[in-house]
């Protein structure tokens, strides 16, 4: 091996290892003090040589370029680096500079139901940006798994928990006696014109609630309301304490986006379905209610770069399994494939 | 630490008087006996894992729970291939593994099931933990192997096996793959979630950071060849602990507290 190509080597070890060890001490960082940190001016330098390492590496080592598994996994390092760099915000301020290029690297963007918006926050930068179309929020909706459940304490520290559904009953055993679930309310409400409360659901709205009542031996059976989004208050001589719990099972925004008047992009948003258009990427990132009511808060990602890391990735995992799996597999069959062929040839 | 008194507590704790006699059985040159009570584990260890399926009505991959869990499961049929299409031995190790990882599920994990959360709702959710504990599983095999080459032993009973020092090669260069393609799935998966496909959180940085020790150990074995073995697999072994640390420490450790954090 020549002395250049030890060099090379010794470089990507050296790499290799700094980089390991980089990314353990960004790990006690936290994620936001990481992603500065490897953002900053020395790791930039250090990603450029690293692009720089390899594509010298490939043209310097045959076998880098002769082997297609190993050009195409060395190859994908490179355009994984490529596409990130091209994507992040620095990369986004260069093409500004450069070519006038103008787009949110990412953003916030709160929109109520029925209205439509193209202001985005954009991050860390304190800034409203508008973008080229508008997003338009037709509904928004929490999806909860049911049945939800209830929580009871009691003052000596012991606990319960039982579905939230009417009919179901728990018996808590001794002076607690036994807590029964009546109702389920999705929308809660109480009519206080007449003598004795009435309490009802209305459609439409959302405050759920249970209706429980709680039978003591030697008393009679107490109710009392349990909701959802308002805990209250715990009567200091009431020795039970309860919650009512329901799980989210999914977000989603059913948006539209309008160019020039016409709706040109439609889709149900939520977890791990964002919708994709003219350069950015539209996440359900959570929600939030004010006097006007509950507003959808959307991520707005841009989307330059992400082919690179997405082709990088192919090239990289295909690379490896040809490398490793695929020339292996390969070596066996024909190992086989010769044993086997030179059974009749052994016999003449 | 707590016992389980469930179905799943004890098909666990059985599994694992399965491994455990097996383990015996073979390093006291029992080979079959060991390969029969190996297989019995085995069958075991699926019962217990579907069964688990079956209760959590979701693949049972969510927490670590389920996951060492789904570790014991998948020990058998890893170590049935490297003996029959790699010639690689350490049977024993095997056995020892499944045991191993089956003794947190069975004694020190909540088996509570949970709700699935938003994020977790995704198709690629199953495939990256899954190919990241089989990744996992190999890398296990090849430090058990770093270590019989570290202490100079010769294969126990199988004879006709490779030397440690090629097996580790062999077993990393299987379980490399693997773990490139856990890596990359949980980033796009990361990207459909998250909005980001890397969000520089801790647990990620362990990942890309025991990645890239197996990167460093391929080039420095290419570079230096058998000309220090030792060195080879005292690398091989330091895959091992970050591979450790990725999957217990930060799950576990409150200072690394992040997205993943939920995985506890
Ligand atoms: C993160 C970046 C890199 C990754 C993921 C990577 C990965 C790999 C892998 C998996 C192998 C196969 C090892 C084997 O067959 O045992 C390999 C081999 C090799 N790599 Fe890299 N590598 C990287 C960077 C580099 C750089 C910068 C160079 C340039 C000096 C380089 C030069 C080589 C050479 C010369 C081989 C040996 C090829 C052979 O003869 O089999 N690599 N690399």
């Amino acid at each position: 091996m020549s002395q250049l190509k030890r060099m090379l080597l010794w470089a990507t070890l050296v790499a290799v290892i700094l980089l390991a060890g980089l990314s353990v001490c960004g790990a006690f960082l936290g994620a936001e003090r990481a992603q500065a940190f490897f953002n900053s001016l020395p790791l930039v330098v250090y990603w450029f040589a690293a692009i720089a390492l390899l594509a010298t590496g490939i043209a310097s080592f045959r076998r880098l370029l002769r082997v297609p598994s190993l050009l195409l996994l060395h190859a994908g390092c490179i355009l994984v680096l490529l596409g990130a760099m091209w994507g992040s915000e620095p990369g986004h301020a260069l093409r500004k500079r450069l070519f006038g290029i103008d787009k949110i690297p990412e953003g916030e963007l709160d929109i109520y139901e029925q209205m439509q918006e193209d202001r985005v926050v954009v991050k860390d930068a304190n800034d409203v940006r508008r973008l080229p179309f508008s997003v338009r929020l037709n509904d928004f909706r929490m999806e909860y798994y049911e049945p939800g459940r209830l929580f009871i304490w009691s003052r000596d520290g012991r606990d319960w928990r039982m579905p939230a559904k009417a009919g179901q009953t728990l018996a808590l055993g001794g002076e607690l006696g036994t807590v029964a679930i009546r109702r389920v309310f999705r929308n809660f409400r109480i009519d206080l014109r007449e003598d004795e409360p009435v309490a009802y659901d209305e459609p439409g709205g959302s405050n759920p609630a249970l209706e429980v009542t709680v039978d003591r031996p030697g008393s009679a059976p107490g109710k009392r309301y349990v909701f959802e989004r308002r805990p209250g208050h715990t009567n200091p001589d009431d020795p039970l304490a309860m919650s009512y719990f329901r799980a989210v099972r999914d977000y989603v925004s059913e948006l539209e986006i309008v160019r020039d008047g016409q709706v040109v992009a439609a889709k149900d948003i939520e977890v791990n379905h964002p919708l994709h258009y003219g350069g950015y990427h539209f996440y359900q990132q959570s929600w939030n209610e004010n006097e006007f009511g509950e507003y959808s808060i959307l991520m707005v990602v841009s989307d330059s770069g992400l082919n690179a890391v997405y082709g990088g990735y192919v090239c990289l995992v295909g690379g490896v399994f040809w490398h490793f799996w695929g020339r292996r597999t390969l070596h066996w069959f024909r190992t086989h494939y010769t044993i086997t062929a030179k059974i009749p040839g052994e016999s003449q | 630490m707590e016992i389980k008194y469930t179905i799943q507590g004890l098909l666990i704790y059985i599994t694992m008087a399965a491994y455990l006699p097996a383990f015996v059985a073979t390093i006291a040159r029992r080979t079959r006996a060991g390969r029969v009570l190996f297989f019995a584990g085995f069958a075991l260890a699926v019962i217990s894992f579907v069964y688990r399926w079956i209760h959590v009505r979701h693949v049972p991959l969510q927490n670590l729970f389920e996951v060492f869990l789904f570790l014991g499961v998948a020990c058998y049929p890893i170590s049935w291939f490297c003996r029959r299409a790699l010639r690689i031995g350490g049977q024993w190790a095997d056995m020892l593994i499944g045991a191993i990882v089956l003794f947190p599920a069975g004694f020190i994990f909540n088996a509570e099931p949970m709700q699935l959360p938003p994020a977790l709702q995704c198709w690629l959710f199953a495939p990256h933990v899954a190919v990241y504990m089989l990744s996992y599983v190999f890398m296990l095999k090849a430090t058990f192997q770093a270590g019989e080459h570290l202490l100079n032993r010769r294969p126990r009973v199988e004879e006709t096996v490779i030397p440690p020092e090629q097996a580790t090669y062999e077993l990393i260069a299987i379980g490399f793959p693997l773990l490139t393609l856990g890596l990359v799935l949980g980033s796009w998966w990361g990207k459909l979630a998250w909005g980001h496909y890397w969000g520089w959180d801790p647990k990620e940085l362990w990942s890309l950071a025991s990645w890239l020790v197996y990167v460093g150990y391929f080039h420095w074995r290419h570079m230096s060849g058998t000309k220090h073995p030792r060195i080879n697999s005292l690398w091989a072994m330091m895959g091992m602990l970050t591979i450790l640390v990725t999957l217990l420490w930060v799950n576990l450790a409150r200072i690394f507290a992040g997205l993943h954090s939920y995985a506890t």
